[in-house]
This record gives C-alpha cells, structure tokens and sequence, in this order.
C-alpha cells in the first residue's frame, strides 16, 4: 500500500492537507443518455448546463496524533459526513491529500449496509473480509460477533428481516470486532437502545483506553465532549476553527446562538 | 491483488448466493435454460426448417453454452457497482473486485453448466476427444474478453442506467451476429471481415470444434480472441479507472 513516496515516520495517525471537494448538484432528476445529448445540443445553441458545482469543503486542514480523537461538529450540510468519506477513502478530493496511517472501520452510519438477502451469519463473513478479519479465525470471530450484537436467535435469517436498529447493532459489532486503528462513527448510535448504547459507549472507551482513535460526527455535544480530546467546527464546507473540543463546543453553540 | 484473495473467494460465493437465493430450483434454472432453448431452436431448425445439420442439438449447446456465459456475465456485471451502494459508499474497497467477483461467479456457474450438461450432449450423440484439453484455454480467453466488456460497462452504468438496457438489446443482436445456430460459412464471403469483428464468433467456433466437429482450434482460433479481449480488458479498464473517483457520489 505505500505509494511511492517515502515518508518520514509520523506521530499522526490521520493528516487531512489542504482538501477541497466538489459536487455536482442537477437541476432535476438524473438525466438520461438521450436527454443529455438533447441537452449537449442545447448548449450549443447557448443555455445553460443543468447542474449547478458547489465546493461542500474547502482548505480543510488539520492532523489527528496517535491515541487521540477528534470530534467533528456543525450545522446540517456542512460537509462533516463528506469529510469522513474522504477519510475513509469512499471518495476522493479534487484537491488536497489525506494520509491516513492505520486500518480504517468502515463508516458506521444508520443502516449500515450489508446485504438483506443474505443471512446475518453470511453477511459477517462478507463484511468481515471486506474489513480484514482473516478467513481462519472467522469461524469463531462470527460467535462473538452475534454475541456482542445479541442476534443469537436470528443468525441464520436473512439480514432484511431485522429491524434497522438489530442491523446498526450488527454493524457495530462487526466494526469493533475487527479491531480497526480509526473509529469512524457518524450518528450512528441514536438507533441502538439505551442498553446497546451503553455497551458500545464502554467499548469505545476501552479503545480509547489502548490508544485506538476515534473520528466521532455527532450532534450529541456531550459525547463529543466525553470522547474527543479535539473537535473540529465547519460551517458551510470551511473550517471555523480546530482545538481544544471545550472551547470549539462553546464557540458552536454561541455561533448557534448568535444566528 | 494477493492481499484481496480472501475477499475475492467471499465475495464470489455471496454472488452466487445470491443468485440462487429464493428460488426453489436455484442452480437448476441454469440448466433448464439453455436445454429449452436448445430444445426449441432444435424443433424450429432441423424439424421446420431442415437446416440439414446433423445432430443439430449438439451443434447448438456447444455455442449457447459459451454464448450464455457471455451474455449472463456481461449482464449481471453491468449492475455490479450500481447495484452494490453499500460495497462503494461505506468501505472502501477496491471497486474493480466487485465486477471482477462478479464476472468470477458467472464464470463457475458456466463451468457447473458444462460439467452437468455435457452427459446430456454425450447421450445426444457427442463424442469426447483429446481436443477437449483446449476447453479450458478457450473459457479463459473468454474470461477476458467478458471481464473487459464488463469493466467498461459496469463504470458506465453507474452514470447512465441506459448502458444497461443498451446492452441487452446488443445481446440480442449478438445472438443473431453470433454463429450460434448456424455455421459461420453460410456468411457471404464479402461480409466475412465484418462478421469476424465480432470476438464472440472465434469464442463459439472454437469450442464448437472441440466438442462438435472434434477438430482443433487453430492458432488464429484463439490468438484473435486472445487479443481481442486484452485490448477489450485494456479499454474497460481505462474506461473504469476513469470514471471510479466518482463511483461513490454516484451510486
């Protein structure tokens, strides 16, 4: 996986330089190939493209050392859940690096998703692959899996006819069984039940406890505080400020208030 | 690609999983299909029409076998980025394994198909001979030539669910530009260099050869789908690396 470029050991386990991205957003539904030839013609003949460009982040700088994790908070559309995509390498920015020195889990965002024709069993392997977990130990990792997300009695049912909340408890399960350097959660833990929540809330402690990082998006400021030793404040795709997660907290919510 | 090989074996047996799944018959319907087809096409052509070709079912199931495993695996691997949301918007993953699995899949059940059918071809009045070794080289040239096909189309259909339909109907001309049920010599010389464009038809003649004339492919049998399907495979891929840095906005 090194891509060439030899760098010099770092005490960071994610930097984001500089990253700028871009998004289409069309005027109207998706066009098809006749209508956007129609409409290659229609450009010829003067009007005007059907989608307009919008930059959903802009110059977004910052580095999260080893051990530490981040909080990632703003208004709706603000660009947090695109920034955790390009972390996660799901897309890519048109501007800008991201060097990211750790096995990243997945996105954990509601309704994680596995396949709903498969059986939940079935969908552990694949999903467990996909993250890293080695096919020998699968075996018994799958027991602890469905163990941790209390899905004795639906192991071998296929995933869709699980409720969304049973589906994120899979999702989380899968991700801290495999283990991952980098957490990257986005508000996925609203669907779990006050027990689940707990039971993760103490599993992410106990990573933190062994140095792993967490990447948190959330709107639950609390947790934010609870677990990210730095936050990060966007607003409109730009980053408002990076620090110490008190005071970005407290500069949100006056922000919040101000408006 | 080493790394992914555990994930490339997961990845195809979920796909045929997923093939089968809620279907009493499940890997049946592969056979039925093509035997109806066979039994149809044998009915119009040789009772009807008297094409005057001997034993015409066997002559037919060693090109719809190849021919099935083209379009099915083209097919499905069309929708295999569009249709897989989950596989490119939540890990990362390298996406050309989703087409790649997916071809992978259509590939063993067009092996399945064969091992289980070619008792019936033998009934039929087929006789296995030594040529048959070349089989195996022939599916893998047209592993290639699918898997280009499929690359190219897969990237495109994320953008344009019309390639999907674009292709079906190509399919359906191709069965007919496709020396499936009748013998490529029939094409007047003239249109021969034309005809010939087609990869398919080197592909189905080939293993017609084998399992039907019981003759060897020539070299040019196989080198000219060989390099067919590199630069096909040359072509998607680029076609593919292109348009992936958008895949996830997309899907």
């Amino acid at each position: 996986m090194n891509r060439g470029s030899r760098r010099k050991p770092s005490l960071n386990i994610i930097e984001v330089e500089d990253i700028w991205k871009k998004f289409k957003i069309p005027h109207e539904r998706k066009a098809t190939v006749l209508e956007t030839m129609a409409g290659a013609l229609a450009l010829f003949e003067g009007r005007r493209a059907t989608f307009e460009e919008f930059w959903a982040l802009r110059n977004i700088t910052f580095n999260v050392a080893k051990g530490k994790s981040v909080g990632i908070i703003g208004e709706n559309g603000s660009g947090k859940t695109t920034l955790l995509r390009l972390i996660a390498k799901v897309m890519r920015p048109d501007q800008g690096r991201i060097h990211v020195n750790g096995r990243i889990a997945p996105m954990l965002e509601l309704g994680l998703g596995f396949h709903p024709e498969l059986t939940v069993k079935e969908n552990i392997v694949v999903f467990g692959a996909i993250m890293g977990l080695r096919r020998d130990k699968l075996k018994k990792q799958t027991d602890s899996i469905i163990g941790f997300a209390e899905l004795k009695r639906f192991e071998d049912a296929p995933l869709k006819t699980l409720s969304s909340g049973m589906q994120m408890r899979l999702g989380f399960s899968v991700a801290i069984e495999t283990d991952p350097d980098i957490f990257l959660i986005d508000e996925a833990l609203a669907v779990g039940d006050m027990e689940f929540q707990q039971k993760c809330l103490s599993k992410f402690k106990e990573f933190k406890s062994r140095g792993k990082t967490i990447i948190l998006v959330s709107h639950a400021l609390d947790l934010v505080k609870e677990f990210c030793e730095n936050t990060l404040l966007l607003s409109r795709g730009e980053m408002i400020s990076f620090g110490e997660t008190e005071a970005v907290v407290n500069e949100y919510v006056k922000r919040v208030r101000a408006a | 690609m080493l790394e992914y090989w555990d994930v490339i074996w997961i990845l195809v047996k979920k796909d045929f999983k997923i093939r089968y799944r809620n279907s009493a018959l499940g890997f049946i319907w592969s056979l039925l299909n093509p035997v109806s087809i066979m039994a149809i096409l044998t009915l119009v052509f040789s009772l009807l029409l008297r094409s005057g070709i001997r034993n015409f079912s066997v002559f037919l199931l060693a090109a719809l076998l190849p021919w099935r495993f083209f379009q099915i695996g083209t097919m499905q691997a069309t929708g295999s980025i569009a249709g897989n949301p989950s596989l490119v918007k939540k890990i990362y993953l390298p996406r050309y394994l989703l087409v790649l699995t997916n071809n992978l899949a259509s590939f063993f059940s067009f092996i399945m198909e064969f091992a289980a059918l070619l008792p019936i071809m033998m009934i039929l009045g087929m006789t296995l001979t030594i040529h048959a070794i070349l089989l195996p080289l022939v599916m893998v040239i047209e592993l290639l030539i699918v898997l280009g096909i499929s690359l190219g189309l897969g990237a495109l259909n994320v953008f344009y669910r019309d390639f999907y339909q674009i292709w079906e109907i190509a399919l359906q001309l191709g069965f007919f530009l496709s020396p499936i049920f009748y013998d490529p010599n029939i094409i007047p010389e003239r249109y021969q260099f034309y005809y010939s464009l087609n990869p398919m038809t080197r592909i189905i003649e080939s293993t017609r050869k084998i399992l039907f004339h019981n003759t060897m492919p020539t070299l040019q049998d196989l080198m000219i789908p060989l390099v067919f399907g590199l630069v096909l495979l040359a072509i998607g891929y680029t076609i593919f690396h292109k348009l992936e840095p958008r895949f996830a906005e997309e899907t």
